[in-house]
Formats: C-alpha cells, sequence, structure tokens
C-alpha cells in the first residue's frame, strides 16, 4: 500500500510532466484550430472590430465560386498523380534495393531520400529554374532537336499548368515512401522468398505473390499518408512555384485559403475553406479506408 | 541463397533506371554549387549546364551573406530550430513518459487527443494563429516562432517516444525508486539517459521540419529583420522579377541545403528509423 504522503508524489509528478505540454498544446493548436472552425461563420475582414456571424453564408459563397470547384479539382488531380507516381517509383526502387540483390544499394537508398530533408522552398526555386522560358534547363534540352530555340512558358499554359507541378512534388516525396517500404520488406522473413526461389518463382511472382499482399499494410499508410499531406500542404509548392496562377489555374485550397485570407483579408471566407480542408481530408480518408480494405481481401 | 535479377539486360536496365533517378538527385545538387559561381552573363549566353567561366565567382556567397544579410537569417534559423527543439523534446518527452508508464484518469483519451491532432490540418489554425499571436505581440520575434514549432511538432515526439519508454524495461524504474530516488530523480537520471536513441531521432527529424518550414515563417514574421531562411529565399526568388541576381540566388539556396544535408549524413540512420515510426500512426 502507498502512504498518504507517497500517493501525492505520484500526483504531483503526474501532473508537473502532463499540464505544461497540455497547456501549451491546447493554446497553440487546439484553441487556434477550434477558432478557425468559429471564423468560418463570420464575415470578418480580420482589421476592423466588427466580425458579423452570418452562419454558412461563407459555405455558400465558396460553392457558388468556380475557383474554389477548380481548386477542389487541382487538389484531387494532384493526389490522384501523386499517388500513381510516388507509390509506383516508391514500390519499384523500394523492391529493387531489398530483393534485387544490387551492390550500391545502400548507397542508392542514402541518395534518393536526400530531395526528403531539402525545404520546399528550395525545391520550388529549383524546379521554377528548370522551367525557365529564356534559361531554363527543360528549353534547353528541347532545342537540341530543333532548329530553332524553344522558348515555351512551361508555368504559362492556363489548362496545363498544374501537370507541370507533379515532377516536383513526385521527386520530392518519393524517398519517404521509398524507406518506409523498404522497412517493411525487410520485416519479410527470408524464408518466404527462399521457398519461392527453390519453386522457381521470379522476381515478378515473388512480388505480386509475396512482398505486395505482406507489404499491404504500409502500402494503405502510404497512400493516406500521400493523400493527406497533399490536400493539406501541397500549396506550399504551388504558392512558390506558381501564386496559383496564370488566371487561379493551378489554385489549390491551401493556396486559395491563403490568398483570401493574407491578401484580401477575407478571413472569415478563408477559414470557411480551411474547414472545407479538413472535412475533405477526412471523408477522403474513410473513403480510402473502405477501397483499400476491400482490395486487400481481394488479393490476400 | 541466390536470388536477384537473373536476365542480365533486364538487370542492366533496372540498374539504369536507379543510376538516373540518382543522377536526378545529385545533379541538381551540383548545379546549385556551380550556377552558385556564375554571373547573369553566363546564365543568359551559356546552356543551363555550362560549367561557370574562370573565375569563379565564390564573392556570390559573400555578397549573398553581407548584402542580403544571410548571416542574420541563417543565425534566426539556428536560434529558432534550436529553442523549437529543445523545447518540444521536454515537454514532449515527459508527457510521453507519463503516458507510457502511468496510468491516470483521461490518460488514454489524453493520448488519442494528440494522435487525432496529426490528422488536423495545420492551415486550418493558420489565421487564428495569426491573431493570437498579433494579441499576444509575438508577431516578428522569435520567440513568437519558437512557441508555435514547439506545439506542432509535440504529437509527433509524444507519438515515438511513448514507443520507445514503453520499449524500456520497468524493472529500472523499481531498482531506481528501491534505491531511495524520487520519481523525477528517476525520470532525469535514469530513463532520460536510456531513452538518448529515441531522443535524437525525434530531435534530428524535428530539426529537419523546423529549419525547411516555410508557411508559418511568412505568416507570423514580415520584418525583413527576423526572417529565416526559407522565408528569405521566397522573397529572393519573388524579387528576381525586378532585379536579377541568379547567381546570388544559388548561392542563396546553397546555404539553405548544406546544413540539413550535413544532418542528413551523419544522422542518416536515425532520420530512417524515425519515419519509419512516425509513419505508422
Amino acid at each position: 500500500m502507498e502512504s498518504g504522503s507517497a500517493k501525492w508524489q505520484r500526483r504531483l509528478f503526474i501532473a508537473l510532466f502532463i499540464i505544461p505540454t497540455f497547456a501549451f498544446f491546447c493554446l497553440f493548436t487546439i484553441y487556434p484550430v477550434a477558432k478557425g472552425l468559429y471564423y468560418s461563420m463570420f464575415d470578418w475582414s480580420g482589421m476592423s472590430q466588427n466580425k458579423d456571424f452570418i452562419g454558412f453564408d461563407n459555405f455558400i459563397e465558396m460553392f457558388k465560386d468556380p475557383i474554389i470547384w477548380r481548386a477542389i479539382g487541382n487538389d484531387y488531380f494532384l493526389v490522384l498523380g501523386k499517388v500513381v507516381g510516388i507509390m509506383v517509383l516508391a514500390t519499384f526502387f523500394a523492391v529493387a534495393l531489398t530483393r534485387f540483390n544490387f551492390k550500391l544499394a545502400g548507397f542508392f537508398r542514402s541518395i534518393f531520400f536526400i530531395p526528403n530533408v531539402i525545404s520546399v522552398v528550395v525545391i520550388g526555386v529549383l524546379w521554377n529554374f528548370i522551367y525557365n522560358p529564356q534559361i531554363g534547363f527543360l528549353n534547353a534540352f528541347l532545342s537540341l532537336f530543333t532548329d530553332e530555340k524553344v522558348t515555351i512558358t512551361w508555368l504559362g499554359f492556363t489548362n496545363h499548368t498544374i501537370w507541370m507541378l507533379l515532377p516536383p512534388a513526385i521527386w520530392a516525396g518519393i524517398g519517404f515512401y521509398m524507406i518506409l517500404l523498404i522497412a517493411a520488406i525487410q520485416n519479410i522473413p527470408a524464408s518466404y522468398f527462399e521457398a519461392a526461389n527453390l519453386e522457381g518463382a521470379g522476381q515478378w511472382k515473388q512480388f505480386v505473390n509475396i512482398t505486395v499482399p505482406l507489404i499491404w499494410e504500409q502500402m494503405k499508410v502510404s497512400i493516406l499518408n500521400i493523400m493527406m499531406t497533399t490536400l493539406n500542404g501541397s500549396f506550399v509548392i504551388v504558392w512558390i512555384m506558381t501564386e496559383g496562377g496564370p488566371d487561379n489555374s493551378t489554385q489549390v485550397m491551401g493556396s486559395y485559403l491563403y490568398q483570401m485570407a493574407f491578401r484580401q483579408y477575407h478571413f472569415g471566407f478563408g477559414a470557411a475553406i480551411g474547414v472545407l480542408i479538413l472535412v475533405l481530408s477526412l471523408i477522403t480518408t474513410v473513403l480510402l479506408q473502405r477501397l483499400l480494405r476491400h482490395e486487400s481481401v481481394e488479393l490476400s | 541463397m541466390k536470388s536477384g535479377i537473373r536476365n542480365p539486360i533486364v538487370k542492366y536496365a533496372f540498374y539504369a533506371i536507379l543510376c538516373l533517378w540518382g543522377l536526378s538527385v545529385l545533379y541538381p545538387l551540383l548545379w546549385t554549387l556551380l550556377d552558385a559561381l556564375k554571373n547573369n552573363d553566363q546564365f543568359f549566353r551559356h546552356l543551363p549546364w555550362a560549367l561557370p567561366d574562370f573565375p569563379l565567382l565564390w564573392s556570390n556567397f559573400s555578397y549573398v551573406w553581407d548584402r542580403y544579410n544571410f548571416d542574420s537569417y541563417f543565425l534566426n534559423s539556428i536560434v529558432i530550430t534550436t529553442g523549437s527543439t529543445v523545447l518540444g523534446l521536454l515537454l514532449a518527452a515527459t508527457t510521453a513518459y507519463v503516458l507510457a508508464r502511468y496510468k491516470f484518469p483521461g490518460s488514454g483519451a489524453l493520448y488519442l487527443l494528440y494522435m487525432a491532432s496529426m490528422m488536423v490540418p495545420f492551415i486550418l489554425a493558420l489565421i487564428p494563429l495569426f491573431f493570437l499571436m498579433n494579441s499576444m505581440h509575438l508577431i516578428n520575434t522569435k520567440i513568437g516562432l519558437i512557441l508555435v514549432y514547439t506545439s506542432s511538432v509535440l504529437a509527433f515526439g509524444i507519438f515515438v517516444l511513448v514507443g520507445f519508454f514503453k520499449s524500456l524495461p520497468k524493472e529500472l524504474e523499481e531498482a531506481s525508486i528501491m534505491d531511495g530516488a524520487s520519481y523525477f530523480g528517476t525520470f532525469f537520471r535514469v530513463m532520460l539517459p536510456l531513452s538518448q536513441p529515441g531522443l535524437i531521432t525525434v530531435a534530428i527529424v524535428n530539426v529537419l521540419n523546423i529549419w525547411n518550414e516555410y508557411i508559418v515563417g511568412t505568416i507570423l514574421v514580415n520584418d525583413p529583420t527576423q526572417y529565416t531562411l526559407p522565408v528569405e529565399i521566397g522573397v529572393m526568388q519573388a524579387e528576381m522579377q525586378y532585379r536579377t541576381e541568379w547567381g546570388p540566388l544559388f548561392a542563396a539556396l546553397f546555404f539553405t541545403i548544406v546544413p540539413v544535408l550535413l544532418v542528413y549524413i551523419v544522422f542518416q540512420r536515425r532520420i530512417a528509423s524515425g519515419i519509419t515510426a512516425g509513419a505508422v500512426k
């Protein structure tokens, strides 16, 4: 039995270790998130004292705004493009660097992760240089095959510029998911592959029948993670490379939020976009989880 | 047991793909350095992959350092990254330890709350955060950024460290208490040193994230003397429309990349284990 004073000491200890962190977390995370939900119900320029409660009017206005639909479309375009691009390449690299007995596998693994430690701002500036119409790599490279100098403004077409944001996003994202899948593959008991080898199963058969089913959980986590980070964070690369332009053609929900709140001072409207991002990422998480669970049953 | 690719053509094709991708990663780094040594004339007259002319313009580095005040941005970034990593680690470790070892009313719910917060888009908090910091007079201050970054890394730290503390044997604490140590003494003298590998992993992942952070930095800082490196890079790139100084821009990128690259080279394994731990939430 604990004595009274020991009990009290224990309580004090727990309180001192829990409360400061929690207070911090409440002030700088929970409170702002809750306040974000609250602001979305107001017509507010941010500058003036008077906030008008307008209920769901921001949301009604938002859904009448053609730009938000474009932004949602772009967000899901990036989600789809990144899921396909990153998963195909990251899985390929993970398998190649674990199952193919390549020399230098460790070296490649270290190198492939490097883009993940570099700031998105730096990545955006580097890729802007690749796409630069006068002095960029892409045009200079294409000019090698043509008589006239190519001067395409890669980030200037309203219909296709969003496509140009996919390569940097995929390039920057692969290393993280590759590391995750490598760890998963290394957890598969070697005896499974040895048995398959004895039966004469080639790499492809081993990949389809052993590797994929056994790393499916991590692939699922990866796909969900790509979706979440894209919906919540892809606006940084958008903001650096195109600022949502030209003519709002590369706008994503996050960049539109930023523009509305911090450039045009529609803070209530901006907050409503924040709520939309939250709701869409929750719905998409649930839907994806359903979808992927279904497939994992079929596979195994 | 022999495995690997049997068909040599396939094998070399795969090798080629790996080499190409490796090149796509390494080349931009090399070319950042090379382009930092050019002047504008070289950018416009030569092909982008041309080597810089002699004499190499090392002065671009000192130019960025002095004229663009990179010395102060560098210092800002170091102070902010260090401050929020240390504070974030202390707050996460204390809570993680209690959550891993003691049951009290609401402990399960508290853990779930921290975990759930990783699902909420940070951008939703951005607008209120701006006004909160404004009302606390913490806009344009290092303290303001340190507080926000600390909070943003708490959930990840708690998640990894709860797992880590749970993996340590309970007998260690029992022995320590038997020896007459207090709860606090046990934590700081026994458990914290033992959890060093976990702490280092969390610290490195946090350092990389905070050093590279851009959007919170832009919103909470508009005084040029208080910029962090990524914020200044963003500003510099925007200014390129009016005055083109490509060489200095690449020198600036170089200064921003080199510290994280060094951290990565030294701590590769830890970063990989941090990612593996953090992604399986």
